[in-house]
């Protein structure tokens, strides 16, 4: 009977096969869906450590991203029941112009075995739907990535554009992005950036307990 | 050409020369990386830049003339390389490997989406990277490359090659031989009219990393990395089979090129790969490509893209003296300490500096050049092209600073 150290392991090594099948035999013998997925959720926690201490780089990231993807998917029909209350509600996107979705879905991997809510916009999103998507979902958070440098102007842009919906005070904002540091933070004015998915994941819930002290 | 602008031409070149051979030049060179801001700088929206020629010199001409950096900038285009690869060996040259507004409406190029066509009149263009090949074609690609760009990616990538044979696939190409003529007479004359002005040329010509033109143009990047988990032999062999055109397409560009002509290599997939990794699927067919080039009396400008501190290292094994290495987030103190006796470092501020102030920009160049400046071997330049909203006086700034701290 495989056991958790098995899945987290079977994550660790980045083994696709292994940890699919591991899935398989637990559903199989009838273990409690909620259980396994808790379990592969450590095997993801587990990775991202690594990469936040740079054992693992992104490629290792995007394997494992894939490989939650694949076994939340194969866990998903055998759960009847709701799910456990969410952590909190991220809107997250890609903004306008910049069509790269590596950085956020690697992302919205760990926030999700963080147990945030996390509602994804895609890719090259207009100012417009993330504000009508924050009137529409009320998220803790907004999430925006970015690859590009050129996509400075556009993060700014969509920021000022929730200001002017009058919804700047209604959620938390963060941006992300391989380009971004102090300099682009400063002038966009979020109230949290990074370039790196794992600090990102820490940074939303430090946001959440701030927003508790308020 | 004037007097003065030919003595300030001869300085500006042996400038960027002595740099690149690791000596001390007399001061620290500064190269441009103006992108769409010379548009916006100029007046003209990012559609004229990319489609309207004449407008396109003009802004490049002002911007180089207006900032006098040691070189002038270029024709904007995006990398096309699909379509030289695919006729290498066909006919004595090499196919064009560049997509400007007009080649990209000829073609119908499915991987860029350009601005007055997909895309608003004031947005850069943008690289949509597919998946041209799927991932049980590796077999078809690694028996015959170059068949397979030509019979499938082609197709599958061009809107208008589609069909092959058909009559709007051969009179895209038709159009596409008329154009290209217009477009290299338009690079011709701009780079004839900034050296009447002074400015050195720095890059000419490209080449490529093997793995990054499977990732690129025919898996997508997010595909090609997960092949290397999933069926790492193929990721291997696709290398290889790429590594054998790039190779001849660089003996074919060398004809034409004279000794110390310096050829730009961007890389991509180097920030996602682990140093295992990089060393097993990335780095022995690139540094093939380079040797080769390097026999080939070029001088290539390798651009590390992102971060490459993991790597660094690998640059060692390359010839000393023969390379630039042009880095973006990579710790350029620790790249001096690391490599700077062994290959030209090109870097500079990232894109969000121009965005503050002179004083910033001044404070930036000072701190950076007590950590690299020293024995020479160092080029300063914004390593991605600067942002299109940057404020003249920080790009005015960047070189009073470099006049300012980069003497020898």
């Amino acid at each position: 009977m495989p056991t958790q150290d098995n899945i987290i392991d079977a994550f660790l090594n980045l083994d696709e096969s292994a940890t699919r099948q591991l899935v398989k035999s637990m559903l199989d013998a009838g273990v409690n869906p909620v259980k396994i997925m808790e379990e592969c959720r450590k095997g993801m926690l587990a990775v991202g450590e690594r990469f936040e201490r740079y054992e693992f780089f992104l490629s290792d990231m995007i394997m494992a991203a894939e490989i939650f993807k694949e076994v939340t998917e194969q866990i998903r029909p055998y759960f009847s029941g709701s799910a456990s209350e969410a952590r909190g509600k991220v809107v997250i996107g890609t903004v306008e112009g910049d069509i790269h979705d590596i950085g956020k879905n690697i992302f919205t991997a760990l926030l999700e075995v963080e147990g945030f809510d996390v509602i994804d916009l895609g890719v090259d999103v207009p100012p417009s739907r993330f504000v009508d998507a924050i009137r529409a979902h009320s998220p803790n958070i907004v999430g925006m990535s970015c690859l590009l440098s050129t996509s400075i102007e556009d993060m700014k842009k969509t920021v000022d554009a929730i200001a002017e919906a009058g919804l700047r005070d209604k959620t938390r904002i963060i941006i992300g992005g391989g380009r971004l540091e102090r300099n682009a933070a400063e002038y966009i004015k979020p109230d949290a950036y990074t370039d790196n998915a794992s600090q990102g994941v820490k940074m939303c819930i430090e946001l959440m307990r701030s927003k508790e002290n308020e | 050409m004037s007097e003065d602008f030919e003595e300030l031409y001869k300085q500006r070149k042996d400038r960027i020369s002595r740099a690149v051979q690791l000596k001390e030049p007399d001061r620290v060179p500064l190269i441009e990386s103006y992108g769409y801001f010379a548009a916006r700088y100029a007046g003209i929206t990012s559609y004229e830049f990319l489609y309207d020629y004449d407008k396109a010199q003009e802004a490049v001409v002002k911007t180089a003339i207006d900032f006098g950096y040691d070189t002038g900038g270029a024709m904007y285009s995006l990398g096309a390389l699909p379509l030289t690869l695919a006729f290498i060996g066909e006919y004595d040259g090499l196919a064009p490997s560049f997509v400007n507004g007009p080649i990209h409406d000829i073609l119908g190029v499915r991987y860029a989406r350009f601005p007055g066509r997909e895309l608003p009149i004031d947005s850069p263009f943008q690289f949509i990277g597919e998946e041209y090949m799927k991932a049980d074609e590796y077999d078809q690609f690694i028996d015959d490359p170059k068949r397979f760009i030509a019979e499938k990616l082609l197709p599958r990538s061009l809107r208008s090659l589609e069909k092959p044979c058909s009559a709007k696939a051969m009179s895209a190409l038709y159009r596409w031989g008329i154009e290209y003529r217009r477009s290299v007479d338009a690079s011709l004359m701009l780079r004839q009219k900034l050296r009447d002005y002074g400015f050195a040329g720095f890059t000419e010509g490209m080449s490529y990393a093997p793995l990054d033109f499977i990732g690129d143009f025919m898996r997508d990047l997010k595909n090609v990395l997960l092949d290397c988990y999933r069926q790492p032999d193929k990721v291997k062999q696709a290398a290889e089979a790429m590594k054998g055109i790039i190779i001849e397409m660089a003996r074919i560009s060398a004809r034409s090129s004279p000794p110390g002509t310096i050829q730009f290599i961007p890389l991509h997939l180097n920030e996602y790969f682990s140093p295992k990794q990089y060393k097993e699927f990335y780095w022995p067919t690139l540094k093939e490509v380079i040797n080769e080039l390097i026999r080939l009396g070029i001088i290539p400008e390798i651009f590390y893209e992102g971060q490459h501190n993991a790597h660094l290292e690998t640059i060692l094994e390359l010839p000393k003296g023969k390379t630039i290495s042009r880095f973006e987030k990579t710790d350029l103190s620790k790249a001096k300490r690391l490599i700077g006796e062994h290959s030209c470092i090109v870097g500079g501020p990232p894109a969000s500096l121009f965005l503050t102030t002179p004083a910033k920009v001044d404070s930036y160049v000072k701190d950076l050049f007590d950590e690299v400046k020293q024995g020479g071997g160092f080029i300063l330049s914004p390593a991605v092209p600067i942002p299109p909203s940057s404020k003249p006086e920080n790009v005015k700034a960047l070189m009073d600073a470099v006049k300012k701290y980069g003497v020898y």
